[in-house]
C-alpha cells in the first residue's frame, strides 16, 4: 500500500493556495492561467500566498516561472527532473505527495483536463486530500473554503466542503474562470524544490506523443455548433463562424464520430463557453451538452425536430434543416456585411 | 502467466439519468422511481475487459460497490460475457466519497490478484473520474485513464494504451498490474448472449464482501470521507426567450442584432 499522511490532525498548519501549473513541452495549458487568477482572489481573502506549482524538464530555459508571476503567484515551486517530462502520473503523484508533506498548503487548484483529472485522482489519496472535481464556483464562506459543482444533471448545485482534511482540492474544467491580464510589473518568489522520485521506480513509459495546436474556443464571442444534425459535413458550419469571426464548436457525439477534434467539445467533459452569440446546429440539448453551453448570452438553435430539447433552451430557434439554414444565413451576411461589427 | 491475466472490471449501478428530477414543489430531488441501471461509460469499461480476456486468456470478474440490489450491475456485466462478479455490500460503506470507496475498490481488487483493473471514464450520478486513480493509488500501481485503444504485451507484462491528451493522444507502456479507465464510447459493447443473459439473471449468485472482510471497517463511511456535501440548491434554469421563428432571415435578423 502506497504511504497515507493523514494530516486532519494539523488542519492549522496548512496554509496558501496552489496552482498545479499543467504545462507540455513548455506549452501552458490556458486553463492554468484561469486557475491563477481564481486562485489570487481565494489567496487574498485568505490572506495568504498564491504558489504555482511547475514540474517539469528544463523550467529554467522557458519564462513559465516569470509568466506564473505575472499572472497572479507570489511563489513559484519548480521540480525540474527528466522524470516530468512528459507528465506521467506516478513520478508527478510522488512528488506531489512529499511537497504537500513538506509543504502543507490548504487549497490546490488543478485544471479539468484530462492530465489534470489524471493527476488529481492520484494525488488526493496518498495525501488523504478532499478532492471534488468540477468546481463552477470557488468561495471563502466565514472563513471556510466551499466548492461548488453541478449535480444530478445540472438540476442542482450541490456545495462541497472539507472540513477536517488538507489540502482541499478542486478540478476546473477549462473555461469556467477568466484569465487575468498579465502584469509584468509583479514581484515573485522562486524556488527550486528537491526532486524526489527516480526514474527507476515508475511503473509507465510514454512511448509517444502526438499533440498538435489546442484549439481554444472558449475565448470566443461566437461560436458555431454542430451535433450529430451535421451528418459529418461541418464545412457550412467552419463557413459561417469564420464569416462571424467566431469558433467551430461541437457536441461529444460529433467528435466521436471524428468530425472535428476534441478540443471543440463544448460540455460536461469538454470546454465551458460562454459567448455573446451561441449557435446550436443539429443538437438535440442533452443535459451534458448544456452545462457547457448555458450561461451564454444568446442561444440560437436550428433543428429538423421541433421538439428537440435545445428549443426550450435557446432565445431563437428554427425548425429546419441546418445544411439548408445555415448556407442561407452565410447568404444574409455576405449581403448585408454591414450587420457584422469589424 | 500460462494461465491468462485476472481481469476486474469495476461497474456502478446509478439511478437513470434520464429519470432524476426535482420536485418544484419542495426542491428536493425526485430519485426514488428513477430505475437503477448500469452507468453507460462502463459498458466500454466491460467491452474492453472482454476484448483483453480474449486476447491474452484469464477471466474477468465484475466488481461493484452498493446497496444490496447492485447486484444487479454484476448481472448485466456477466450477462455480457463476465465470468464471475463480487459485490461489497455493508451499511458501513453508506457515505463514503471517493476516497473510502476508492480503497474498497482496491482491496477487493488485491484480493482477487487483479493483474488489470478496468473502470469507466466516470459516473453519470457522480461525475468525478476518481475512482479508477484512487484505485491505483491505494495499491501503488500504474494507471491509465482516458484510454482509447490496447495493446497487451503477455510475454512483457505489459500492457500498452493510446490515451486522448489535450490536442492529441498518446501511447504509456505500464507494467502490470494496472488500473485501466476507457473512455467513454471507445468501444462498441457487445449484446447479452441470450443463453449468457439467463443464466445471469437465475443460476449466477455474486459473492457478496463486506468491509470486515476486507479488513477496512475503521475506513470507510461517512466519518472518514474527506469531503462532505454542505448543502445542496437546486440551478435556476437561466431564462430564455425560447422564441420559433419560420424564416431563416428572421433568425438572421435577431442573430444581427446580438452581433
Ligand atoms: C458521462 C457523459 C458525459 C458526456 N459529456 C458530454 C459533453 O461534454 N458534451 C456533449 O455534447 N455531450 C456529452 N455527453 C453526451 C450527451 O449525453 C449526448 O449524447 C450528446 O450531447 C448528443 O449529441 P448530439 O446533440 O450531437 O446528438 P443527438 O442527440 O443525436 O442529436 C442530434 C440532433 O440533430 C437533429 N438533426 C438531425 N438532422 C438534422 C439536420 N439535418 N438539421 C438540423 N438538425 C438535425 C436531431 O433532430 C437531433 O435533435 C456525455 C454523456 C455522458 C454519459
Ligand atoms: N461504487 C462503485 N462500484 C464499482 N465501481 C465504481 C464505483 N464507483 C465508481 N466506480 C468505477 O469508477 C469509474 C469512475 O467513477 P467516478 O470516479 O465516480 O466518476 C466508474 O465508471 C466505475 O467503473
Amino acid at each position: 500500500m502506497a504511504a497515507t499522511s493523514d494530516t486532519s490532525a494539523d488542519i492549522e498548519e496548512h496554509e496558501d493556495v496552489w496552482v498545479f501549473v499543467e504545462q507540455h513541452d513548455g506549452e501552458v495549458a490556458n486553463v492554468t492561467w484561469e486557475l491563477l487568477s481564481k486562485g489570487r482572489d481565494l489567496a487574498d481573502e485568505r490572506g495568504e500566498n498564491l504558489v504555482a506549482l511547475v514540474m517539469g524538464e528544463n523550467i529554467d530555459e522557458t519564462d513559465i516561472p516569470e509568466q506564473c508571476i505575472a499572472r497572479g503567484a507570489d511563489k513559484v515551486l519548480i521540480a525540474d527532473d527528466p522524470v516530468f517530462e512528459p507528465y506521467r502520473s506516478d513520478p508527478y503523484g510522488e512528488q506531489f505527495r512529499h511537497l504537500v508533506e513538506t509543504h502543507k498548503p490548504a487549497i490546490a487548484l488543478i485544471g479539468g483536463t484530462h492530465t489534470g483529472r489524471d493527476f488529481a485522482g492520484r494525488v488526493a489519496v496518498p495525501t488523504h486530500a478532499g478532492l471534488t472535481a468540477d468546481c463552477t464556483e470557488l468561495e471563502m464562506e466565514d472563513g471556510r473554503y466551499e466548492m461548488r459543482r453541478p449535480a444530478f444533471g445540472g438540476d442542482a448545485l450541490a456545495t462541497i466542503i472539507c472540513p477536517e482534511h488538507r489540502p482541499q482540492m478542486s478540478t476546473v474544467r477549462p473555461g469556467v474562470f477568466p484569465a487575468a491580464e498579465p502584469d509584468a510589473d509583479r514581484d515573485g518568489e522562486i524556488e527550486e524544490v528537491e526532486v524526489v522520485v527516480d526514474e527507476a521506480d515508475t511503473m509507465t513509459e510514454v512511448l509517444e506523443r502526438e499533440v498538435g495546436d489546442v484549439a481554444d474556443i472558449t475565448d470566443a464571442d461566437v461560436v458555431v455548433a454542430g451535433g450529430m444534425g451535421a451528418e459529418g459535413d461541418f464545412e457550412p458550419l467552419w463557413e459561417l463562424a469564420d464569416l462571424l469571426d467566431g469558433e467551430v464548436a461541437a457536441t461529444r457525439d460529433a467528435v466521436e464520430e471524428g468530425w472535428i477534434e476534441p478540443a471543440r467539445q463544448v460540455g460536461q467533459t469538454g470546454k465551458t463557453v460562454r459567448p455573446k452569440l451561441y449557435i446550436a446546429a443539429g443538437i438535440s440539448g442533452a443535459i451534458q451538452h448544456l452545462e457547457g453551453m448555458d450561461d451564454s448570452e444568446t442561444v440560437i438553435a436550428i433543428n429538423t425536430d421541433p421538439n428537440a430539447p435545445i428549443f426550450d433552451n435557446a432565445d431563437y430557434g428554427i425548425v429546419g434543416d441546418l445544411h439548408e439554414v445555415i448556407p442561407e444565413l452565410i447568404e444574409y451576411f455576405q449581403e448585408n456585411e454591414e450587420a457584422i461589427p469589424a | 502467466m500460462t494461465d491468462g491475466w485476472n481481469i476486474v472490471v469495476c461497474v456502478k449501478q446509478v439511478p437513470d439519468a434520464d429519470d432524476v428530477s426535482i420536485d418544484p414543489e419542495t426542491g428536493r430531488l425526485n430519485r426514488s422511481d428513477a430505475e437503477a441501471v448500469m452507468n453507460a461509460p462502463d459498458y466500454n469499461a466491460v467491452e474492453a475487459a472482454l476484448e483483453l480476456r480474449d486476447e491474452v486468456g484469464g477471466t474477468v470478474t465484475a466488481l461493484s460497490m452498493g446497496p444490496p440490489n447492485a447486484d444487479a450491475v454484476l448481472r448485466v456485466a456477466v450477462g455480457m460475457g463476465a465470468d464471475d462478479g463480487v459485490l461489497l455490500s455493508d451499511p458501513a460503506f453508506g457515505g463514503s466519497d471517493t476516497w473510502p470507496t476508492s480503497l474498497a475498490l482496491a482491496r477487493a481488487a488485491e484480493e482477487l490478484d487483479a493483474d488489470v483493473v478496468f473502470g469507466g471514464e466516470e459516473t453519470t450520478d457522480s461525475s468525478t473520474g476518481q475512482v479508477p486513480p484512487g484505485i491505483a493509488a491505494h495499491n501503488g500501481w500504474a494507471q491509465l485513464t482516458y484510454v482509447e485503444e490496447l495493446e497487451s504485451r503477455p510475454e512483457e507484462d505489459k500492457l500498452v494504451a493510446k490515451r486522448d491528451v489535450e490536442g492529441g493522444y498518446e501511447r504509456v507502456a505500464a507494467e502490470l498490474p494496472v488500473v485501466v479507465a476507457m473512455g467513454f464510447g471507445e468501444n462498441d459493447p457487445r449484446p447479452a448472449g441470450l443463453h449468457r443473459k439467463i443464466y445471469a439473471e437465475t443460476d449466477f449468485e455474486p459473492e457478496t464482501w463486506t468491509a470486515e472482510d476486507l479488513g477496512i471497517e475503521d475506513e470507510v463511511g461517512l466519518a472518514v470521507s474527506p469531503t462532505q456535501v454542505g448543502g445542496m440548491d437546486t440551478a435556476d434554469p437561466v431564462p430564455r426567450e425560447q422564441e420559433v421563428v419560420d424564416e431563416t432571415d428572421e433568425l438572421a435578423e435577431q442573430i444581427a442584432e446580438v452581433l
